[in-house]
């Protein structure tokens, strides 16, 4: 591989551009492939395999050819409401996954740039902040505040944009009486049964590594069931 | 959704590029059977032997860095290798899940 090109693949990873890698195994070419761009003539001939190959989302050597495709993804967008003692943590593990993480906290003193250096934090109140971020049903939320003021309007923008994901911290108590202010607040009982409350699979630790170490598992393997 | 996982290798080969280290990239690009890292796993080798990723768990990577090692001394630019299951009495480098891989090794020039 050309150093342009590792140079080239590290950028797109940083601009969070979808793009795959083309590997000619018996000549030792490589080159990048992007949706609608032209590849070079020596990968030409390979165009509509590749462009099949890549809209599956796969890696491997596509069928009766010595052509390597590796295509990458835009990071999964996962939203953290309140920069607490967890969300250190969750930032933490999130390093080696591909998750992005932007935190909302309209708590200044939580959200400092001390605390979550190199994270996008957004210090508004929710439905202020999801002004700025595009969000879809590939997008993930984790509310840890546990305070209605905060927590519940991103609640309720998640279920409104069908995020794959919803967790909420709190006891079995606050689930519940949030439930019931879902409900009140018009939301279906499917709706309100899909967002996971207590977060997090059941690993027994009650500390903050602990608890974040359940709800990033419970995200992953809910991730792979997309 | 594939790939909910980055390990950031490519970046730490850019990184180990910058301190002036020959690099060579192992990906594995075909699996057979039961084995150990799926498709696109990778790990870099310097001319030295220190690495870091994987291709495997740990059955094939002493082999996989001689073989790096050789790509440097004869610069050469790449090569393709395979890996078959191993004869579990015997000290030899191999699969022993009973998968088969084959992995790519590519010089960063």
């Amino acid at each position: 591989m050309k150093l342009e090109t590792l140079k080239e693949i590290i950028k797109k990873k940083e601009n969070k551009l979808e793009f795959a890698i083309v590997t000619n195994l018996s000549t030792g070419e490589s080159e990048l492939f992007e949706e609608k761009k032209p590849l070079s003539k020596n990968f030409d001939k390979y165009n509509d395999q590749i462009n099949k190959f890549y809209k599956s989302k796969k890696n491997g050597v596509i069928e009766n050819t010595d052509i390597f495709i590796e295509t990458y993804i835009r990071p999964i967008k996962v939203i953290i409401v309140g920069a607490v003692h967890i969300a250190q943590y969750l930032v933490d593990y999130a390093k080696s996954l591909n998750f992005e993480i932007s935190i909302i906290d309209p708590r200044g003193y939580f959200a400092s740039e001390q605390r979550f250096p190199n994270i996008s934090i957004i210090n508004k109140w929710p439905d202020e902040a999801f002004k700025e971020i595009e969000t879809n049903s590939n997008t993930a939320l984790i509310a840890l505040t546990h305070d209605p003021k905060i927590d519940d309007p991103a609640l309720q923008h998640a279920l409104k944009k069908k995020f794959y994901y919803i967790g909420a911290l709190g006891s079995k108590k606050t689930h519940g009486n949030r439930c019931q202010r879902l409900r009140d607040a018009g939301f279906s009982e499917d709706e309100i049964n899909s967002i996971h409350g207590p977060i997090g699979i059941k690993l027994g630790g009650k500390s903050a590594p602990e608890i974040a170490l359940s709800i990033i598992s419970q995200l992953v393997s809910e991730t792979y069931k997309k | 959704m594939k790939n909910s996982f980055d390990e950031k290798i490519l970046e730490e080969a850019n990184d180990w590029i910058t301190t002036n280290q020959k690099v060579v990239l192992a990906t594995v690009i075909q699996t057979w059977g039961s084995s150990p890292r799926q498709v696109g796993s990778r790990m870099i080798v310097n001319e030295k032997g220190d690495f870091s990723g994987s291709v495997s768990g740990g059955c094939v990577e002493s082999a996989v860095v001689r073989e790096c090692i050789g790509i440097i001394k004869e610069n050469k630019s790449f090569k393709k290798i395979e890996f078959k299951v191993s004869n579990e009495s015997a000290w030899e480098v191999g699969l022993a899940c009973g998968g088969e891989i084959a992995v790519y090794l590519e010089q960063i020039n």
